[in-house]
């Protein structure tokens, strides 16, 4: 820590004061203390003072977008600079690079992704912590992750907590075309080395386990029941080379979902605290779990690979951190001016000119076309910029139309670019204004390739029907693969599938040997396996049709049933991978089964009454066959045999007769 | 006597005719009611249904592994000879099943009553009639469970245990038998009377049996895979019965009692109800060792009483034969009481459990009530012919019903 805001301290200094040297000096005194005192605060103070110097020298007094060119020009100067007189604070700087980008949405949405990526320090494959001769620093990247990932040899591993509802017909295409966000709980898969599946699964089980602990999340829970190796989706690209460190060994890719897990901010907290600015300066200070979870939808995304060179033969990791949000900006901005609601002001009220109004009658508008909004409002804190250590400078960056206006607030100054895009490279507070008259004019990114929903069918307890509707919008034929995990109380009859187009109109018919090319199956074993299918559609141009299937629905054991039961089974989200004509990833909505109960106060009353009604018919025959038949007459004299009383007379006879008294 | 023979013929073409011909036609009227009968509890288990056997036939078409997953638990020859039918052809095969079973039906009431002249006895047509028109056989058999084939293997094991008297043939009915259900093995023993305790005939019975059993085994388990012997279709068929991996709500005892019991205890009770299956077996057929058939039919009942999946397949067959015992009515002590307590455990139970699984207005121990309803009117109707056979072996064959008698 100390080391690392030494040389934030020390680079900012360098990139703020280009031509001030008597200042430089000052700047490294105060990074002397720096290091005493190990604090991004003592920082921040060491830094505006630099600040109040270098500002007036930039003259940013900035309306519009005019002062682009000198911006751009003064970066040029200072990169010279770099170059000439700090080559050795240079070769510190870290491989960390921070990245937001904002994207108005349709219907006052706004998108905020927030992207972190670091690298590790190189190491050599094969050698632990524990070696003696290895030398093992860790500098941006978290610690936590390399033994985690050394012991479980873990080549590759992808988390996603996602929440919330992203309305693709409005929305159009998810960030990242998808590939960072997953469906609503949690979602992990990792590329595994080692020698066999059991052992694949064993390290696999312990990697769950620690990223249990690690995000406070339930990943803990993920099971054999729950966990498959997908053979089509998930896989990484043909182009990605995944090292083998053991040439004897086999990587194996493994999946598992929590649908709909709560993701909050005891999953936010850890995910910042992975990053070297831990929420405190640059980007991640944005992140307040407060605002994050207050979205419509949110997702939360981590990917750690392995690169390795083949030439040195030595590795490093890089991991990649995303958060993305969609906010409605009047709703989260209404909330925190009134955190209790109140009525609008009748002067600032605005009826819906569609329907009736008059001085009584008011039906509230629904979208404000106008906006203007400093996002320090939104997510309640501003940029503290201090992540100089950073190989790159932080970015912020906008995709808006000509409607809108993007602007860097830095002290009072507000700065305005052409490209939307500000290096933040000063360690001051940093706040971003985005403002438009006409909130609707958006910029249009692809159309969705394809549209998929899910859902359930079937009214009773006992069985029902799954049905997946494909939706092309496009004139080009759309090749996706279908992965879907359904758990084993499903009993899936796959020999039901059908496709299903009679209620689309004007689509042309299709039949399941016309649009399916592969397909892959493994049924569910009770307990210990999930349904696991996985085939490669065609959707044709135009066209929509709905495949289905049936299935029953088991009834569990007494103790298998969670305590709200009566609340229903969270079925994970399928999941989409178009691979041609455009690289996709959609997820369905996770769905919601509910399965038969028993009566939950019954145990005791049931082993009772069972048991009864078997002693009872058991006993009946049971008599019946040993016992002899007899008439009734003759049953009364033997059984008048065997009371005591009989037993008693016949006793006393035997004793008399013993003693020689005759009766 | 050869008038008599030649209109025992017409009858019985009538009766398998009329038999036949009310299977296809109600499954030619009502085309859903098969789907519908498959999803009722009362004649299709997870073990039997028709749905099970389809997803068997679609992955064994598609090269996909049968037996991995836990939906199919139909044995391997059974697939392979309904792979080689077509879809549209399996309902009049179940048909042609229930026919057989009415066949051997009344071939074996007649050869019983014509060695037991002068006893009360029921028509042939009408021990057939019964079965072709009984509501239970029929919905058994439109709801295409493959209940009704074991039907027929165990059917033709008592006509040629019975009629034929023929060792062979019947040891081969017994094994195809055990094979679609592994439980029925137990009615070998019954069977052992049929032989008049004669030993020699005793160990062929029981070697044809087993030897019969393993080649049905060893072909099912070398099938598809080039003559390896391949067993992971003894754990998803037999292992999965035995273990009752499959907890579905039937009329049997076992379902609830598994449900609610407690975690550590299922075991040990899985395998106390698997005696209680087949442990009261050999005492009935020592019992009534003088008496093969009626041995036979109450262990048959016993054994639908106690199944882990019991349909009312199942128990449309043990009714069958009862009209074979009419020399036992005269004796029965309480069939009213019987015939009520079932018909209210029949008629209740699709309405019990529509009010638990799809209203949600009722919960499982309606079910399970009534399920208990079931199993007590089969108790009773057991206890009740095990009386009456006794009286009757104590009056020798000329009936005195005013004789009290008791047992001690």
């Amino acid at each position: 820590m100390a080391l690392s805001c030494f040389l934030r301290s020390v680079s900012g200094t360098n990139i703020d004061v280009n031509e001030y040297d008597l200042v430089n000096s000052a700047m490294q005194d105060d990074a002397d203390d720096v290091i005493v005192t190990g604090s991004c605060k003592t920082n921040f103070t060491a830094q505006s003072t630099t600040e109040a110097v270098a500002s007036p020298s930039a003259t940013r007094n900035v309306e519009e977008n005019t002062v682009a060119d000198a911006h751009t020009v003064e970066d040029v100067q200072f990169q010279d600079f770099v170059e000439e007189t700090m080559l050795v604070l240079d070769e510190l700087k870290y491989p960390y690079q921070e990245d937001l980008r904002l994207k108005p949405l349709p219907g006052n949405h706004l998108l905020s992704s927030f992207s972190f990526d670091m690298k590790s320090e190189s190491f050599t494959p094969g050698k632990t912590d524990l070696d003696i001769d290895q030398y093992s620093h860790y500098t941006v990247f978290p610690k936590p992750f390399k033994p985690l990932l050394e012991r479980t040899a873990t080549r590759q591993l992808h988390l996603r907590f996602t929440r919330g509802f992203w309305d693709a017909e409005s929305w159009d295409t998810l960030p990242y075309d998808g590939f960072k966000s997953g469906g609503s709980g949690v979602e992990l898969w990792a590329i595994i080395e080692s020698d066999s599946q059991e052992n694949a699964y064993r390290q696999w089980k312990s990697l769950a386990n620690s990223l249990s602990g690690l995000f406070c999340a339930s990943i803990n829970f993920i099971d054999s029941t729950k966990t498959t190796y997908p053979v089509y989706a998930f896989h990484p690209a043909a182009s990605e080379e995944l090292p083998l460190f053991d040439q004897d060994k086999q990587l194996y890719l493994i999946r598992a979902a929590l649908a709909n897990e709560p993701v909050c901010t005891e999953n936010l907290t850890p995910l910042i605290k992975l990053l070297p600015t831990k929420g405190k300066s640059g980007l991640s200070s944005y992140l307040d779990g407060h605002k994050v979870f207050d979205s419509i939808w949110h997702s939360l995304s981590i990917d750690i690979e392995t690169q390795c060179d083949d030439l040195y033969g030595e590795c490093r990791y890089s991991m990649e951190a995303m958060v993305d949000m969609v906010i409605n900006v009047p709703n989260t901005i209404e909330r925190v001016e009134n955190p209790i609601p109140k009525p609008v002001e009748a002067d600032k009220l605005r009826c819906d000119q569609t329907k009736h109004f008059d001085a009584f009658v008011c039906f509230p508008s629904s979208d404000n076309a106008e906006t203007d909004f400093l996002f320090s409002k939104i997510f309640g804190k501003s940029i503290r910029g201090c992540d100089n250590f950073a190989s790159s400078p932080s970015r912020v960056c906008a995709n808006i139309t000509d409607d809108w206006s993007f602007t860097l607030k830095v002290g009072d100054d507000y700065l305005g670019l052409d490209s939307n895009c500000f290096e933040l490279n000063e360690g001051v507070e940093y706040d971003i204004n985005l403002s438009s008259a006409n909130t609707s004019s958006v910029t249009v990114l692809d159309e969705v390739p394809l549209y998929v929903s899910r859902s359930l069918t079937g009214y009773g307890q006992d069985h029902g029907g799954l049905r997946t509707v494909f939706h092309n919008p496009r004139s080009q034929p759309v090749r996706a693969i279908y992965f879907e995990t359904l758990p084993w109380f499903m009993r899936v009859y796959l020999s039901t599938l059908q496709v299903d187009n009679t209620h689309s109109n004007g689509s042309p018919n299709v039949t399941v040997e016309d649009i399916m090319q592969s397909m892959h199956y493994v049924p569910a074993i009770d307990r210990s396996r999930p349904t696991h299918l996985e085939y490669i559609i065609e959707i044709p141009a135009f066209t929509s049709f709905a495949v289905s299937y049936q299935y029953d629905k088991t009834l569990l054991q007494f103790a298998e049933y969670p305590p709200d039961a009566n609340h229903g089974f969270e079925i994970e989200s399928a999941v989409i991978t178009v691979v041609s004509p455009t690289d996709y990833q959609i997820r369905t909505a996770t769905l919601l089964l509910s399965l038969s109960t028993p009566d939950f106060s019954m145990p005791y009353n049931v082993i009772i009454i069972t048991s009864t009604v078997m002693g009872l018919i058991f006993g009946m025959i049971f008599n019946l066959l040993v016992k002899r038949v007899v008439t009734v007459e003759e049953a009364d004299k033997v059984l008048a045999e065997r009371t005591i009383k009989a037993k008693l007379l016949r006793l006393k006879q035997k004793i008399l007769s013993r003693i020689g008294i005759a009766t | 006597m050869e008038s008599f023979r030649q209109e025992g013929r017409w009858s019985l073409l009538a009766v398998v005719c009329l038999a036949v011909t009310v299977r296809c036609a109600v499954t030619a009227m009502f085309p859903s009611l098969q789907q519908q009968l498959d999803q009722q509890v009362e004649f299709s288990t997870p073990m039997t249904s028709y749905k099970s056997l389809r997803e068997g036939l679609f992955l064994l078409r598609h090269g996909l592994p049968v037996y991995s997953g836990g939906v199919v638990h139909q044995p391997p020859l059974l697939l392979s000879v309904f792979s080689r039918v077509p879809n549209c052809c399996h309902r009049y095969l179940y048909a042609v099943a229930d026919g057989v079973v009415a066949c051997q039906l009344m071939l074996v009431s007649r050869a019983l009553f014509s060695r037991t002249p002068g006893q009360r006895r029921v028509p042939t047509w009408v021990v057939g009639l019964l079965f072709a028109l009984n509501p239970l056989a029929l919905l058994s058999c439109v709801s295409q469970s493959t209940v009704s084939l074991t039907n027929v293997a165990l059917s033709s094991c008592v006509y040629c245990a019975v009629v034929l008297r023929n060792t062979w043939l019947s040891g081969v009915a017994l094994a195809f038998a055990s094979y679609l259900n592994v439980y029925n093995a137990v009615l070998a023993i019954p069977l052992f009377n049929a032989f008049n305790g004669a030993r020699r005939e005793v160990c062929l019975f029981t070697s044809v049996f087993a030897l019969c059993l393993a080649l049905l085994l060893l072909l099912s388990g070398s099938q598809g895979n080039g003559g390896a012997f391949d067993g992971s279709f003894l754990q998803a068929t037999y292992g999965a019965m035995i273990r009752f991996e499959s907890v579905a709500p039937n009329l049997g005892l076992w379902w609830y009692f598994f449900i609610e019991m407690f975690q550590e205890f299922i075991p040990f009770f899985k395998g106390v109800f698997n005696v209680f299956h087949v442990g009261v077996t050999p005492a009935i057929a020592w019992r009534f060792r003088g008496q093969p058939l009626y041995s036979f039919v109450i262990s048959l009942l016993w054994l639908t009483l106690t199944k882990p999946y019991p349909t009312l397949g199942d128990t449309a067959l043990c009714f069958a034969y009862l009209p074979l015992f009419a020399p036992l009515f005269g004796y029965l002590k309480y069939p009213l009481f019987s015939t009520l307590l079932f018909l209210h455990g029949v008629m209740l139970s699709p309405i019990f459990y529509h009010l638990w699984i799809d209203l949600g207005s009722g919960n499982s121990n309606f079910f399970y009530a009534v399920s208990l309803v079931y199993a007590l009117a089969l108790g009773s109707i057991i206890a009740d012919f095990v009386w009456a056979m006794l009286r009757m072996e104590y009056d020798g064959g000329s009936p005195n019903y005013k004789r009290r008698l008791t047992q001690i």
